[in-house]
């Protein structure tokens, strides 16, 4: 998934491209000092000169024969570039096998911690964007990767640029003319400005080709995903595959056809066989001069060396360059995410324990593209999302008083989960406002207050570690918490399957990187879900469709233990079977987004709406 | 998944056919690009030769009077020079070109053999590990190591080449030089140690890794969004990621001295000692007692020459070592293809068509498991008979369904169609006569269509699809879609696409069965994700819409048995009762047990607590 938005990538200057680069370079230096400038040193300085040193050792020796210099003295030049080379390779091993890779990880460890700060404080609603989503999906997958490619880019260039004005002098303090460094400098600007166009050519051959890789890694993935499998062998979705394949196959080769023909022009003829023919009409040329005795013999064969290391310090130079858009498209996104500044922010006040909580005509609407406290860093991106521009929630008003037991019911897509969302306040409402304890929300605590609820969700989900981290939510102490870990546990139903573990509530919950862990079923897992509000003095409950992974007697003793164990707590509880809702204090029934019937149980019976329609059809059939 | 990755050695005839295998592929996907790869090498390498060292020479000794005339060269730049820019050009141009297509018939070709291999394997090698392992490796990796071996074998060839090109003129100038091309062979065994340390690093760093994917992981996926806002999870994850520093950190001391220690050993073997070390015999040929032997010429042609020499013959070792990193690749891939499936479609095997069901004493175990997920079923299900199945979690119904439609074959007994059994059957026309939803469901990233049909389009499947969708009570929906039944689903990949709610597609996955128009349905909760509204129109429409035909079903929901002609109560991987609804209630066992606990809460009026 992560380079999927690659083909949507916004134009980008030059201006802006040299930006972001500088700033993730000078970003490094403050991180990790040693890692940018002893790889500066090293990978650019050092190695730039080591070629320079391989290309004056050639041309000094050369001529050295031809001027028929004693044995002596040219042995001696062979022991200097020995010591050279001893020293060159201590040092560079050293700093590349021993010392980078500790400081790679220094520094992917403080650019990961940056970037999970700031995930953490994220809208949820961030998440529903899949513009924004991708591109956070993606500075969390590459960014430390990138950032060492940044400066490991920089160091690159600037190692090709040293060798290459090296070898330049060298020919030039050599006897030389300019014809030879003038053509190799045309080399030179030949060579970025084949760059500088075949970038136009690339970006626009990925544009046409991304989509269709994606398409082509989705087959791939339902191929060898097991959630398609049965569905693949049970019917003849397979010549569906095959035929989306075909498809994307000719429209691949069309594509490639259409852009081979720029590349060969571009690259083909006017960056390899021009290059090569120039570094031939060198050697020609310098033949030429050698007969007309305006060069030396050592100086003509040190060139045939010297011509091949500014060619390739061209490529790499070039090479390098050209990885600028694409780092650069990729910081844009990276600097993108961590310049958002999340719209729900955390209050001044302190929250006191919980009187009422009340919705004051509260619209939501998923639409962030028309709802401007929702907007983006990027204006111009278009949102979308499952519900269109439908409003979740119209107009809802309703007040919970502390020890109430509510329950929330309607058909699929009324807008229940995302009322619960807005209580929670991982959203803030699109209009009106949510009042706690008479005072609007946004005044509290952000984080105290949402230490004050606890909540299963329909899609809840385990962590990779002990069942008792897993209960308590990561601050988990043994001795302080291991009693109330089991009781908790206990009261939702896990205790038959916690009797089976040997490691008892230290078991290891999923096997992904620790031996021994185990997997549990659905229903299992829910449980240990449930226990989580369970376990700590949350005031607030909010259970959404915590049954639906449990079968009809799991569901029953479910039932029953939050019953009990929520004697003095406020619950708000939603759920599709209504057998449930026969609990609650007060029901509200919500339809499309609106609130239309809210009461108890024996009242919204009689009244012989909604509610008791559904009601009875779900009664009907236990008749 | 506790995969441990030990690096195996393949034996040495492995390594060859595996190579061999892959270098099939290219030549069996197009002729023309596999010989176009090679015959350009075959003419690159010593034209470059020609006209880099072996030009110098002459250049040099044609200067000093000792060879070719000065027309002589002049012809010899001008017929080997023409004739490169001329194949120069050319070779740019197939790559750039023609080869494109040849590339991807080569890896469609490749792609689609995989792809079928993928269908045939039987569903129980998802569940083992180390088989899925090497299969999504297979999937992910198998063309770019096609290539791989192709261009080792390239610079295999353009080494061997250009090499024995300098070496003969080497060892034409002195066969004593013959000496400093045994160093770098020497110098082959410490880079293997090196790669054999840096190995070892690498996997000593794996667990780290996944760590450390994991906690990322934790951070950017949207299921675990509210949980790490809710909880105290994140300072637990950051922890994590600060021990995954220090592990990691703890290796590079540990493995990266040694490492370091082995490259430079070996760039001191030969850069200094061979390279330095002949420049400097040559000079004292040249120069010293032995003066005269070698001419200045000879003498700067060892110079230029000896660094390639000495580059290429490390390159030689290093290509053989690529070779067999490649095959621990492709033998993953052949593994995949050479996998023979127990489940197999038999051409010639006699075409199923319905009838009555039995299903004989059934045992079952997946394969990690301890327990046996069924021991000992037996059902039978006449032709039209609507059968409910019923139990607690993990009672093994769904693995009995599966069962039944052959994604498995039982450990013991078997499933009879009309007293035969069902592995008498073509699997392709057994599987047919089955239509069914399951709990998991999955829509794919295409058309409505597509998704109801799962087959190509034929003439009239517009109707059947229209009636399907109504059946199955999503055709209100589809006809607020821009495009129809030919709108794309899932964003995937069409900015286009409508995401549906699970309800909806799970009633475009309910129109599959009755667009199929199969003579058995199996239904696997279908209601799970809909409302009780939706449920309820949803068993209407079922009923209606499969008169006549076998039903299976299984739900939690015990309101749904009702319905049904006969109920089967399972615990354990066994049926504990079975009867009808009402003959299950007078009983009074575990089904009318769980039942009335299901229904007690909708007992109008009197509300116990």
């Amino acid at each position: 998934m992560s380079k999927k938005n690659e083909n949507r990538a916004p134009k980008q200057s030059f201006a802006m491209i040299n930006r972001n680069y500088w700033r993730m370079f000078f970003k490094v230096v403050r991180l990790s000092p040693t890692f940018a400038i002893g790889g500066f040193l090293v990978e650019g300085v050092l190695w730039g000169i080591n070629r320079v040193v391989n290309m004056y050792f050639t041309l000094h020796l050369f001529n050295a024969i031809d001027e028929g210099k004693p044995l002596s003295e040219l042995l001696r030049i062979i022991l200097y570039v020995a010591i050279w080379q001893i020293c060159f390779q201590l040092v560079d091993k050293i700093y590349f096998q021993i010392m980078r890779p500790i400081l790679h990880y220094r520094l992917n460890y403080n650019i990961h911690k940056e970037l999970f700060e700031k995930a953490k404080t994220l809208d949820i609603s961030c998440y529903d964007d899949p513009e924004f989503y991708n591109d956070f999906v993606w500075s969390m997958e590459e960014s430390s990767e990138r950032a060492i490619r940044v400066i490991e880019n920089i160091n690159k260039m600037a190692r090709a640029a040293v060798a290459f004005f090296a070898a330049i002098a060298a020919l030039a303090t050599a006897d030389t003319d300019a014809v030879v460094i003038v053509v190799l400098c045309a080399m030179g600007v030949i060579g970025c400005v084949v760059n500088h166009v075949g970038n136009k050519v690339s970006y626009m051959a990925r544009k046409e080709r991304t989509p269709l890789y994606r398409k082509q890694s989705y087959i791939n993935r339902a191929y060898h995903l097991p959630d398609y499998a049965k569905e693949i062998r049970l019917s003849r979705a397979d010549e569906l595959l095959v035929r989306e394949a075909d498809e994307n196959n000719d429209e691949l080769v069309r594509v490639g056809q259409k852009y081979g023909v720029k590349y060969f022009l571009l690259y083909g003829l006017f960056n390899n066989v021009l290059m090569e023919v120039a570094s031939l009409g060198i050697t020609f040329y310098m033949f030429i001069c050698l007969l007309r005795g305006s060069i030396q013999l050592g100086t003509f064969a040190a060139s045939v060396g010297i011509v091949w290391q500014v060619r390739h310090s061209i490529s790499e130079f070039v090479e390098r360059l050209a990885k600028f858009p694409e780092h650069s498209l990729f910081l844009e996104k990276y600097y993108g995410f961590l310049s958002y500044e999340p719209k729900v922010v955390s209050g001044e006040r302190e929250v006191d324990s919980l009187r009422s909580l009340e919705l004051k005509n509260v619209s939501f609407s998923y639409d962030f593209s028309s709802n401007p406290k929702y907007r983006w860093h990027k204006a111009d991106h278009v949102v979308r999302t499952v519900e269109g521009g439908k409003d979740a929630l119209t107009g809802v008003s309703l007040k919970i008083e502390k020890g109430e037991k509510i329950a929330i019911v309607g058909y699929n897509g009324a807008g229940k989960t995302t009322l619960i969302k807005l209580l929670m306040r991982l959203y803030d409402p699109t209009d009106g406002e949510v009042v706690y304890n008479g005072r609007p929300l946004p005044e509290y605590r952000l984080d105290e207050y949402r230490d004050k609820i606890g909540c299963v969700f329909q899609d809840f989900k385990l962590f990779d570690a002990s069942i008792a981290e897993n209960v308590m939510g990561g601050d988990y102490d043994a001795e302080r918490d291991g009693e109330r870990v089991k009781e908790a546990l206990c009261a939702a139903g896990f205790s038959d399957k916690l009797a089976t573990l040997s490691a008892g509530i230290d078991t290891h919950l999923g096997c992904e990187f620790s031996e021994g862990g185990i997997n549990l079923s659905g229903g299992e897992g829910q449980k240990v879900a449930i226990a989580r509000v369970f376990a700590r003095p949350y005031e607030l409950w909010i259970m959404d469709e915590p049954s639906s992974a449990l079968d009809p007697v799991a569901e029953y003793e479910l039932n029953q233990s939050i019953l009990e164990h929520a004697k003095d707590k406020t619950v708000i509880f939603i759920s599709h079977r209504l057998s449930t809702t026969r609990m609650a204090d007060r029901i509200y029934m919500f339809d499309s987004g609106r609130l239309i019937e809210a009461g108890s149980h024996e009242e919204l019976m009689q009244t012989d709406g909604k509610y008791a329609e559904m009601f009875r059809l779900q009664a009907e059939k236990y008749k | 998944m506790g995969k441990k990755e030990k690096k195996k050695k393949l034996p040495l005839g492995r390594t060859l056919s595996n190579n061999i295998f892959a270098l099939r592929q290219v030549w069996e996907g197009s002729r023309s690009y596999f010989f176009m790869y090679y015959f350009v090498t075959v003419l690159n390498a010593p034209l470059n030769f020609l006209l880099t060292t072996y030009l110098v020479r002459a250049i040099v000794d044609s200067v000093s009077g000792t060879g070719w005339s000065t027309a002589e060269v002049f012809r010899y730049i001008f017929i080997v020079g023409g004739a490169a820019i001329v194949i120069w050009t050319l070779s740019n141009y197939y790559w750039n070109v023609p080869s494109v297509k040849a590339n991807r018939q080569i890896q469609h070709r490749l792609k689609k053999k995989l792809y079928k291999k993928a269908t045939e394997v039987e569903l129980a090698c998802y569940e083992d590990p180390s088989f899925y392992d090497k299969y999504v490796k297979a999937m992910d990796e198998v063309t770019s190591r096609v290539y791989d071996v192709m261009s080792t074998l390239d610079n295999l060839i353009w080494t061997l080449t250009s090499l024995s090109l300098n070496s003969l003129l080497l060892f034409t100038i002195d066969p004593l030089l013959i000496i400093f091309a045994i160093l770098p062979l020497v110098m082959g065994f410490v880079r293997h140690w090196g790669q054999v340390i840096y190995h070892g690093w690498q996997m000593a760093g794996k667990p780290s890794d996944r760590k450390y994917n994991y906690v990322r992981r934790t951070f950017y996926l949207s299921d675990y969004a509210k949980e790490m806002r809710l909880g105290r999870f994140s300072e637990q994850q950051l922890s994590m990621l600060a021990d995954v520093r220090n592990e990691k950190t703890k290796l590079c001391g540990k493995h990266g001295t040694k490492f370091a220690l082995s490259s430079v050993l070996y760039e001191y073997g030969m850069q200094t000692v061979t390279v330095l070390g002949a420049m400097a015999y040559s000079l004292w040929r040249t120069l010293g007692e032995g003066q005269g032997s070698m001419t200045p010429g000879d003498c700067i042609v060892v110079l230029t020459s000896i660094g390639n020499v000495s580059y290429m013959l490390s390159r030689v070792v290093q290509n053989f070592a690529e070779f067999s990193e490649h095959s621990l690749y492709i033998e993953n891939v052949r593994y995949f293809l050479d996998y023979q499936p127990t489940i197999t479609e038999d051409e010639s095997a006699p075409e199923a068509s319905a009838g009555d069901v039995e299903i004989k004493n059934l045992h079952f175990k997946y394969n990690n498991a301890e327990k046996e997920s069924l021991a000992g079923v037996n059902i039978t299900v006449r032709k039209g008979e609507k059968i409910a199945l019923v139990g607690r979690n993990g009672s093994g119904k769904t693995t009995l369904v599966k069962l039944l439609l052959r994604l498995y074959d039982p450990d013991e007994g078997e499933v009879l169609l009309d007293g035969k059994s069902a592995k008498e059957y073509r699997l392709s026309s057994w599987r047919g006569l089955f239509g069914c939803v399951f709990q998991d469901f999955k829509l794919f990233a295409m058309t409505v269509k597509d998704n109801v049909l799962l087959r190509r389009e034929e003439q009239g499947d517009d109707e059947r699809v229209d009636a399907a969708l109504k059946a199955s009570g999503a055709y209100e929906k589809v006809a607020t879609l821009k495009n129809g039944v030919d709108s794309i689903l899932t964003r995937e990949f069409d900015d286009e696409g409508v995401n549906l709610s699970i309800g909806e597609q799970q009633k475009i996955s309910l129109a599959r069965v009755f667009a199929a128009d199969a003579p058995f349905v199996v239904l696997d909760e279908p209601s799970s994700a809909l409302d009780p509204i939706a449920e309820h129109k949803m068993f209407e429409n079922m009923l209606k819409a499969t008169e006549g035909k076998s039903v299976i079903f299984i739900s939690h929901r015990l309101s749904s048995a009702v319905l049904a002609d006969r109920v089967y109560m399972m615990e354990d991987g066994a049926v504990i009762e079975e009867g009808t609804h009402a003959s299950l209630m007078e009983k009074g066992g575990k089904y009318a047990e769980m039942f009335r606990l299901q229904a007690e809460n909708y007992k109008e009026g009197e509300k116990d607590e």
